[in-house]
């Protein structure tokens, strides 16, 4: 009985919660396969090759700079493969592969990776990537140009010509019906799809206690009041674009949204103001995405503004009775 | 009555039915204690005996003159072999008083007090004698907590049954089995503190302990309050705030809410020490876990070796397994098994290889604000985990270190499965350090 039995220790809690952040990640990847699935419906290959060159860019570029700055690849927590995804999502079917994997490249390697990795990134990876390319405008006409061999051609998906319904929002055209647009109606990005496929994801989501429910109603609820305000019809604002995207995935992003309750109010509130601003006043496309980066940016300040008190700073005095109650 | 509820807090699993259906049974005795002189929150005691002497069960081997400090006791007769520093459950290493256990035992002798008849000043000096400290696991010396300072009035006397901690049973099986040692125990309390409202507060989980105390209570200033199930129930601050709505400030007391709270062992032991002037040589200790062959809730004499616990419960089934002293939540998993069972000993956790994990490879915050979310102290552990991980101590503070509880919900539920409690921990005699040294200048 004299030998010494085998013991392993650690710091408490010896019990801990099943969720783990590969876990979480691997969860959000899979609430946003439906809608991928929709976009595949309506774009066929162009939207297949889309998502699997960001898939795989997203997982060479990740290995890439993590051996270069001497890390640990992180695959198995899911976040390069979610970031790919995202990516893919941001963009419609039309755009050449090589420019989803430019982006794609930026918002692993250097949003993410560069900025310190998981957890360190100030801004949304995949935002970051699909708004670079807007401001590298000019490499990206000039690669175009010169590199015309590029492009594949995979014949014609006719749904791929017509005008998004973001911008015929934007030019006063007759927009499609309510249930087309909320069901399904290809047109704008291949996350823009469908925004019945897109709850079905966040309610899974907000289920598994991934997200919450502060941002995506606060971002809603601003860009409801807004437009009634404005004039505007509410329920296209809510189903055109990348706004279903945006509120329930991009903008819940656990490392660039505030920790604080009421700073995730403040945040949504001010990123669907921002979504009506750039939608009403300025360009027509990508005012989700720029809502969300600017705002991004805020956060440690709209935390630093919102902490709460913590247990016992008494903002009343207590009164001890002496005895009878 | 019921309770109102605190913010935060989480539903843990409760692995209570190992243990909560056995009755408390005694072990056969070892063959050696070791009686640590510091068992206790306060000034470690002198020993009162030297290597070779003969001493009887209950006989007072340690004392301390300091207020802040509780003496220790022979928990069984036999000779003293040797006074020595051991390692005790806490890492740290702690002056013992070691005692090979006679064959045939030796007591001191019993009173039989009337306790109509005892006053404030003999409750005090009983408990005092007894050694009696806090046995819900912090070990405060109880003679100086019912000894509250002049200008803090308390107006409420809390006896704690909640037990949240998931696998323990021992309070449980105390309420059941010794409800009028208990109710006893809570007069005299009330007694000593002047108190007219006594609430014994119990997590609904434990329905039968709830009424068997309600029915053998009689006396309209002692009310059985049911507490929803919620981890942490029973941490001091959260069940004042349940039960009396009321906060004790960021580094206060219950004092300075006018609250007085106390595990209802403690109010058992209190019964035991006035009325038969009995010290606290032996608790209730629960024996638990997927991987004891024989979980149970047993009376341990003090300074009882954890390995012949363990024997004694059937031994551990499997390696390698986790040791915890105290539950899962905020024990400490032990190396070896030589350390003795001590005053403040609530149970023995032994966990099966599946959940016997290490330190756990972690990540960066991922800044979920599951922690913040859950935080009963409504602290924000992920800025303190990131503060204190990078050493950045007066950042840490800022963020209210100090007022951790480390009841271990921020860890619990960490994606990242950042140790939080850990960083606390290190966390906190630094900036302890960083106080004093402002204070002095």
């Amino acid at each position: 009985m004299n030998d010494k039995k085998k013991l392993v220790v650690s710091s408490a809690p010896h019990l801990r919660d099943k969720g783990t952040v590969g876990n979480a990640m691997r969860d959000v990847f899979i609430a946003l396969i439906p809608v991928s699935l929709v976009s595949i419906y309506f774009f066929h290959w162009y939207a297949a090759i889309t998502i699997g060159v960001c898939l795989l860019t997203a997982v060479l570029t990740e290995v890439l700079f993590r051996k270069m700055l001497k890390k640990e690849p992180t695959l198995h927590d899911w976040s390069a493969l979610l970031t790919g995804l995202f990516v893919a999502l941001l963009f419609p079917a039309t755009t050449p592969w090589w420019k989803a994997a430019i982006a794609t490249f930026i918002a692993v390697g250097i949003a993410k990776e560069l900025m310190g990795g998981l957890g360190r990134n100030r801004f949304n990876p995949a935002l970051f990537g699909r708004v670079a390319l807007i401001i590298l405008a000019p490499l990206i006409s000039f690669i175009d140009n010169q590199f015309a061999a590029l492009y594949i051609n995979l014949g014609t998906v006719d749904v791929m010509t017509q005008a998004t319904p973001l911008a015929m929002l934007h030019q006063g055209m007759e927009m499609p019906g309510y249930g087309e647009l909320f069901f399904a109606f290809p047109g704008g990005a291949l996350g823009e799809t469908s925004p019945f496929f897109l709850l079905i994801g966040a309610a899974y989501l907000f289920y598994k206690g991934h997200i919450g429910w502060r941002i995506p109603v606060s971002i809603l609820g601003t860009v409801v009041v807004l437009t009634l305000l404005l004039g505007e019809n509410p329920l296209h604002h809510l189903l055109v674009g990348s706004l279903a995207l945006g509120a329930f995935f991009m903008a819940t992003d656990w490392v660039t949204s505030p920790f604080t309750n009421r700073g995730k109010v403040i945040f949504g509130i001010a990123i669907g103001a921002l979504v009506i601003l750039f939608r009403v006043g300025l360009a027509p496309t990508e005012g989700v995405a720029f809502g969300i980066l600017i705002m991004n940016g805020f956060v440690p300040m709209i935390e630093n503004a919102t902490t709460r008190y913590q247990f016992g700073r008494v903002r009343k005095a207590v009164a001890v009775t002496s005895g009878e109650e | 009555m019921e309770v109102k509820a605190f913010l935060g807090g989480i539903n843990v699993p409760h692995y209570k039915s190992f243990s909560e259906k056995q009755e408390i049974k005694e072990i056969k005795l070892p063959q050696q204690i070791i009686i640590p002189l510091s068992q206790h929150i306060g000034a470690p005691c002198q020993p009162l005996v030297r290597e070779g002497d003969r001493v009887k069960a209950g006989q007072k081997i340690g004392d301390s003159d300091s207020f802040v400090s509780a003496p220790v006791h022979a928990s069984l007769s036999g000779t003293v072999s040797s006074i020595e520093d051991k390692k005790i459950h806490s890492g740290e290493k702690v002056q013992c008083i070691v005692i090979d256990v006679d064959k045939k035992q030796e007591s001191i002798e019993y009173a039989d007090n009337d306790l109509e008849k005892v006053s404030k000043e003999d409750i005090v000096k009983a408990v005092k004698e007894a050694g009696i400290v806090g046995m819900g696991g912090a070990a405060f010396p109880t003679a100086v907590k019912i000894q509250p300072p002049p200008d803090k009035p308390v107006d409420a006397l809390i006896l704690n049954g909640c037990e949240c901690e998931p696998y323990l049973t021992c309070d449980h099986r105390i309420m059941l089995e010794k409800a009028e040692e208990l109710l006893q125990g809570v007069k005299l309390l009330q007694k000593v503190l002047d108190v007219k409202k006594a609430y014994i507060c119990i997590e609904d989980n434990k329905m039968d302990a709830i009424s068997e105390l309600s029915e053998k209570n009689d006396d309209p200033g002692i009310v059985i309050m049911k507490t929803p199930t919620k981890y942490p129930q029973g941490a001091e601050k959260q069940l004042i705030k349940a039960t009396l709505d009321r906060e004790v400030p960021p580094g206060g007391l219950p004092f300075d809410v006018g609250a007085l709270v106390q595990n209802v062992g403690t109010a058992v032991a209190v019964y035991e020490a006035v009325k038969y002037n009995k010290p606290l040589l032996e608790r209730v200790v629960t024996v638990t876990g997927q991987n004891i062959a024989e979980p149970g809730n047993i009376m341990v004499k003090i300074g009882t070796p954890l390995e012949h616990l363990l024997n004694e419960c059937g031994g551990i089934k499997e390696e390698p397994a986790k040791v915890v002293m105290g539950g899962p939540m905020t024990g400490v998993a032990q190396e070896d098994l030589e350390v003795p069972v001590v005053k403040a000993i609530t149970g023995i956790t032994v966990l099966p290889p599946a959940m016997a994990f290490g330190e756990l490879e972690y990540m960066e915050c991922v800044r979920c604000g599951k922690c913040v979310e859950d935080c009963p102290m409504l602290l924000y552990p992920n800025q303190i985990s990131i503060y204190g991980e990078a050493g950045m101590y007066e950042q840490a503070e800022k963020w209210n270190t100090m007022d951790c509880i480390e009841c271990g919900i921020c860890a619990y539920v960490c994606p990242a499965q950042r140790p939080i409690v850990k960083f606390v921990q290190q966390a906190k005699p630094q900036i302890q350090n960083l106080q004093n040294s402002r204070n002095n200048t």
